[in-house]
């Protein structure tokens, strides 16, 4: 009988203000314990809550409470995400949106949508259902002034109607990340599950509240170039200052923990990883994007400490782990921990390395560092007719400020991200001069680079330029990028952490920073 | 059509399929819209040989996709459907009537070890959307030119004679196709112009008004040399495909015979006049003959107010073609045919003697042709003019081009890139294989170059791009 039991433990921290009352004498048992406690490192009163307990049946009968308290969570919303839940799907407001998604089951189920709610849209969804069963099986587009793409994965179907200028390939990869945050929520396993078991299951049940965390991840697609360069956007460290922070994490550790993450602003700070279980074998960026949309989607993570199951499809889609999340600076909330673990048990053991991390991470003042680090902007570089770049291994620096200006610029970069990587016809450079902009793009076996100049630019002062600027980027590249995970081991001998470093084989993605998708 | 290729050691080979026609059809929706009356929206269907129902399945379909595509934007809709083994191209040139072209993706059959069926890989990438929506755009323009719009043919016969005369057009044109050659080109459907120098320009533009004044029957003149064009008084839109028509279909059918030589049987009768060597290409092969009977074919062009209907006279001596239209109200006989020749045959065979000499001249002058330093291609969507020293020889059954067919798509991708936006813009771009390919667009004309300059950087490929265009369009500006 199969059985997918999850438990979620949330830890509030009091706020200070309470403490203060402590020293009355009325004040009932409780604050007399809290007040005890203050004499502890990690003040305040503790709530254990046991928020969610799920037993998926194998008749399908149904899920009591919820299967992930991260779509709980999801509940508890800020107004971060406007929602577009009850908008008027027959308004052309509705047409006119440039990216519109729909999730549906083979049954023609609806699941979800970004725009409208998937009831009103149910029969357009049947529609899409008939066609994708009409024309055969596989990956099929329509192309008219929008471009509609269909992805059938496993008894899923995911279509993206877009009128952005995106290639099919884009799109299908954008479908793909949508598809995997689902199976970051439920796994792949127990989905194949569900609907072999009940093909016209509504998965809707499982998935009620995550519509904000796909919308998030829908946002992040459209706004930030990390996904379409497959890579992870890392803040700019000196090296002893990631070093340092590296070594805290790889001192904190317990049996069963596998990755240990420091992010900040959305930003990777460091990664360390687990030596022996996981070897060589790397978080994908991809899996990282997912995390970070996770963490990012919700306020709810900033009141305490998540423990919560999760599912890394790109690293094995059918198991879960076990993610331990808590902003290490409340309430500006800007630098997370994340604690990975296989053990579903292993709460305490997390929570205490969590501690011992922070603890280390005080006596450093890290915080504080981390804090005054500045991401970049294109003057630093020093070059003068470069308006803004994207290297990978990753850098992107901003000069377009206004959102659309921005949007249109991540649209050309997206263009030539296509052109270059075309699976028939593949190029090595492109140099593009259209009337508001110079762009140049190009790719060599060790990097990747996406530029934009003034249109009136001369090719002689590109090169140039980028010939600068290249020399910058491998100045500064210790700083700017992660290129080889420290790793240490849980295993035999959990005091001795072996420093990975740079591995001493090449590693063949020599492009850096975690590897590509 | 199937190209093998050898594979090395192994002796087991990789067989490469090139695009080829699956469907074809034209219907609409409007006939035929109740339960039961399917049917009658299909207005011709290839192949012919397919179940009625799935016929009808596959036009619902696409009916379907069209409707679809309209909940997101009414007023356009679908123009194409990628799967992953074909590709399909919607195309509506009149109201409610659709015209859908069904391409099988180009493909590699990899054999298998042990009996196992060979792997098929589909190239879905290869098909470029802009280039075979123009042939499906064509081979309207085609069939409107021998037929009229759909619209007309209603009128005067309703749906049977639509039928009947999509039937007759299409079963002919689609034998015709070649999918495997289309480019570029056929998105541009330009022309191919004769350079000349005035005073033969004016002797032949005298000659013109001088046979249109004689016979006065004759409404339009267009005159060619050797497959390009040097003069048309018709519209531009029904030029470029008469163009077409004459290039790819009437003059190869006729000159093969020609090229043969003397003594072979294949040579046509020299309708025994020594005055001159003009003759008919369309209408009475053999003057001579009493009795023989013969029929012009029809054309239709537009005019300001619709369209009119005209009889299409091809006349030829040695490499000149003159074509005279006259209406089609008029009946054409044996008389008019022999005035006609009388007139025209003496004056087009001394033409074309000019023109030949005037050729061979300036050839001289302008030093041996050897193989054309740039591979480039050149068009102007002003005047239709297109010019392409990558293109060999392009008859109806082969496209000869002088570089790998994945550089001609990178230049289907910049042609897409241009489309977009209406400023002038410049793309250079590095290819795989280490060519560069630089298209420039400015004020409504479009060039692309390939250089096959492995070492060169962006500025030496800039700087010979700026050679070219000063010596053969030097007065055209181009971004720099």
């Amino acid at each position: 009988k199969v059985q997918l039991r999850t438990a979620t433990y949330i830890r509030y921290k009091a706020n200070s203000e309470c403490q203060n009352n402590v020293s009355s004498p009325t004040l009932d048992k409780e604050t007399e314990d809290a007040a005890t406690d203050n004499d502890r490192s990690d003040s305040g009163e503790f709530v254990v809550t046991m928020l969610a307990k799920a037993k998926l049946e194998e008749q399908g009968i149904g899920v009591k409470g919820r299967s992930s308290p991260l779509l709980e969570v999801g509940t508890q919303e800020t107004p971060a995400f406007i929602s577009h839940r009850d908008e008027d799907v027959t308004a052309e407001s509705w047409r006119q949106h440039r990216k519109h998604v729909f999730v549906l089951s083979e049954a023609g189920k609806p699941i979800y949508s970004r725009y409208g709610s998937e009831e009103a849209l149910s029969s357009t969804m049947g529609v899409m259902m008939a066609l994708v069963s009409f024309v055969q099986s596989g990956d099929n587009i329509i192309r008219s002034e929008h471009i509609v793409v269909f992805l059938q994965k496993g008894p899923l179907v995911l279509v993206c109607v877009s009128s952005s200028r995106q290639t099919e390939q884009q799109l299908r990869g954008e479908l793909l990340y949508v598809y995997y945050q689902i199976i970051s929520m439920l796994t792949q396993a127990s989905i194949s599950r569900i609907f072999e078991h009940k093909k016209n299951y509504d998965l809707r049940r499982l998935l009620a509240g995550s519509e904000k965390i796909l919308d998030g991840l829908l946002n992040l697609l459209d706004s930030d170039p990390s996904f379409l360069l497959a890579a992870v956007h890392c803040l700019p460290l000196a090296c002893s200052l990631r070093d340092s922070l590296s070594q805290i994490l790889q001192k904190a550790i317990t049996p069963n923990l596998v990755f240990s993450i420091l992010i900040a602003r959305n930003q990777l700070l460091t990664i360390v990883q687990e030596k022996t279980v996981i070897e060589d074998a790397r978080l994908e960026p991809a899996d990282v994007h997912l995390l970070l949309n996770l963490i990012g989607a919700s306020s709810a993570f900033q009141a305490g400490e998540i423990w919560t199951p999760i599912c890394l499809p790109l690293f094995n889609p059918d198991c879960y782990f076990y993610a331990y999340i808590s902003y290490l600076d409340p309430p500006e909330c800007t630098v997370c921990l994340l604690l990975l673990s296989t053990d579903k048990e292993a709460f305490y053991a997390v929570a205490e390395c969590k501690r011992k991390i922070e603890e280390a991470m005080m006596a450093q003042n890290s915080l504080s560092l981390i804090a005054k680090v500045q991401s970049y902007s294109v003057s630093q570089v020093g070059v003068s007719d470069l308006r803004h770049f994207m290297y990978k291994p990753f850098d992107v620096p901003d000069n377009y400020r206004h959102e659309e200006e921005k949007m249109r610029l991540l649209d050309l970069y997206r263009y030539m991200h296509n052109r270059i990587h075309s699976t028939s016809r593949p190029l090595k450079l492109i140099y593009h001069v259209a009337e508001r902009e110079t762009l140049l793009a190009w790719v060599t076996s060790k990097f990747e680079l996406y530029t934009c100049f003034s249109p009136l630019v001369t090719k002689a002062c590109a090169i140039t330029a980028i010939t600068k600027l290249l020399r910058w980027i491998k100045k500064e590249e210790d700083r700017l990028f992660i290129r080889y995970p420290p790793k240490y081991s849980t295993t035999p001998n959990p005091s001795k952490s072996s420093r990975g470093g740079k591995s001493d084989q090449q590693d063949s993605t020599d492009n850096g920073f975690l590897s590509l998708l | 059509m199937l190209m093998i290729s050898p594979r090395m050691a192994s002796g087991m080979q990789e067989k490469q399929y090139t695009p080829s026609l699956l469907n074809f059809f034209v219907y609409n929706p409007t006939f035929g819209q109740k339960e039961g009356e399917e049917e009658k929206k299909i207005l011709f269907y290839h192949p012919s040989d397919v179940e009625k129902n799935e016929k009808i399945r596959n036009v619902g379909l696409c009916e379907a996709i069209v409707q679809f595509t309209r909940t997101f934007c009414p007023t356009k809709p679908a123009k194409s459907l990628h799967t992953q083994k074909n590709r399909q191209f919607f195309f509506e040139p009149e109201d409610n009537f659709w015209i859908v072209m069904v391409v099988r993706n180009p493909m590699i059959e990899k054999p298998n070890k042990d009996g196992k069926p060979p792997t098929v890989e589909y190239q879905e990438e290869e098909i470029i959307d802009t280039v075979y929506g123009a042939v499906v755009k064509q081979c309207y323009s085609m069939y409107k030119l021998f037929n009229g719009t759909f619209g007309r043919q209603m009128e005067a016969g309703g749906v049977e004679l639509l039928i009947q005369k999509l039937e007759k057009f299409f079963y002919r044109y689609l034998q015709t196709l070649h999918l495997q050659s289309c480019d570029l080109l056929d998105v541009f459907g330009g022309i191919s112009f004769f350079p000349l120098d005035k005073m033969t320009y004016l002797k032949i533009q005298s000659f013109v008004n001088r046979v249109e004044e004689s016979l006065s029957l004759i409404k339009y003149t267009a005159f060619l040399y050797n497959d390009q064009l040097i003069w048309s008084g018709l519209e531009q839109d029904d030029m470029r495909i008469l163009y077409k028509y004459l290039t790819t279909s009437l003059f190869p059918r006729h000159s093969e015979p020609e090229l043969a030589g003397r003594d072979s049987p294949l040579r046509p009768e020299v309708a025994g006049n020594l005055l001159h060597y003009g003759r008919f290409l369309t209408g009475p092969t053999n003057l001579k003959d009493p009795e023989a009977k013969f029929r012009f074919p029809k054309i239709f062009v537009s005019t300001e107010d619709g369209y009119e209907e005209l009889h299409l006279i091809v006349y030829k001596a040695m490499s000149a073609a003159a074509c005279f239209m006259i209406s089609a109200s008029v009946e054409l006989t044996r008389d008019f045919c022999e005035q006609l020749d009388g007139l025209v045959g003496p004056q087009l065979t001394l033409l074309a003697s000019d023109i030949c000499e005037q050729f061979t001249v300036n050839r001289r002058i302008s030093g041996p042709e050897k193989e054309p330093q740039f591979k480039f291609i050149y068009f102007n969507h002003m005047n239709l003019a297109e010019k392409s020293t990558i293109h060999m020889r392009k008859t109806a059954s082969v496209c000869l081009t002088s570089v790998h067919p994945d550089l001609m798509k990178i230049l289907g991708d910049i042609n897409c890139d241009f489309a977009r936006v209406d400023e002038d813009e410049e793309i250079i771009v590095k290819a795989m294989t280490d060519y560069w390919v630089v298209g420039k667009k400015s004020d409504q004309r479009e060039l692309y170059v390939i250089l096959n300059q492995k070492n060169a950087n962006l500025i030496e490929v800039n700087e010979e791009v700026k050679r070219l265009c000063a010596t053969q369009f030097n007065n055209i500006f181009f971004l720099d």
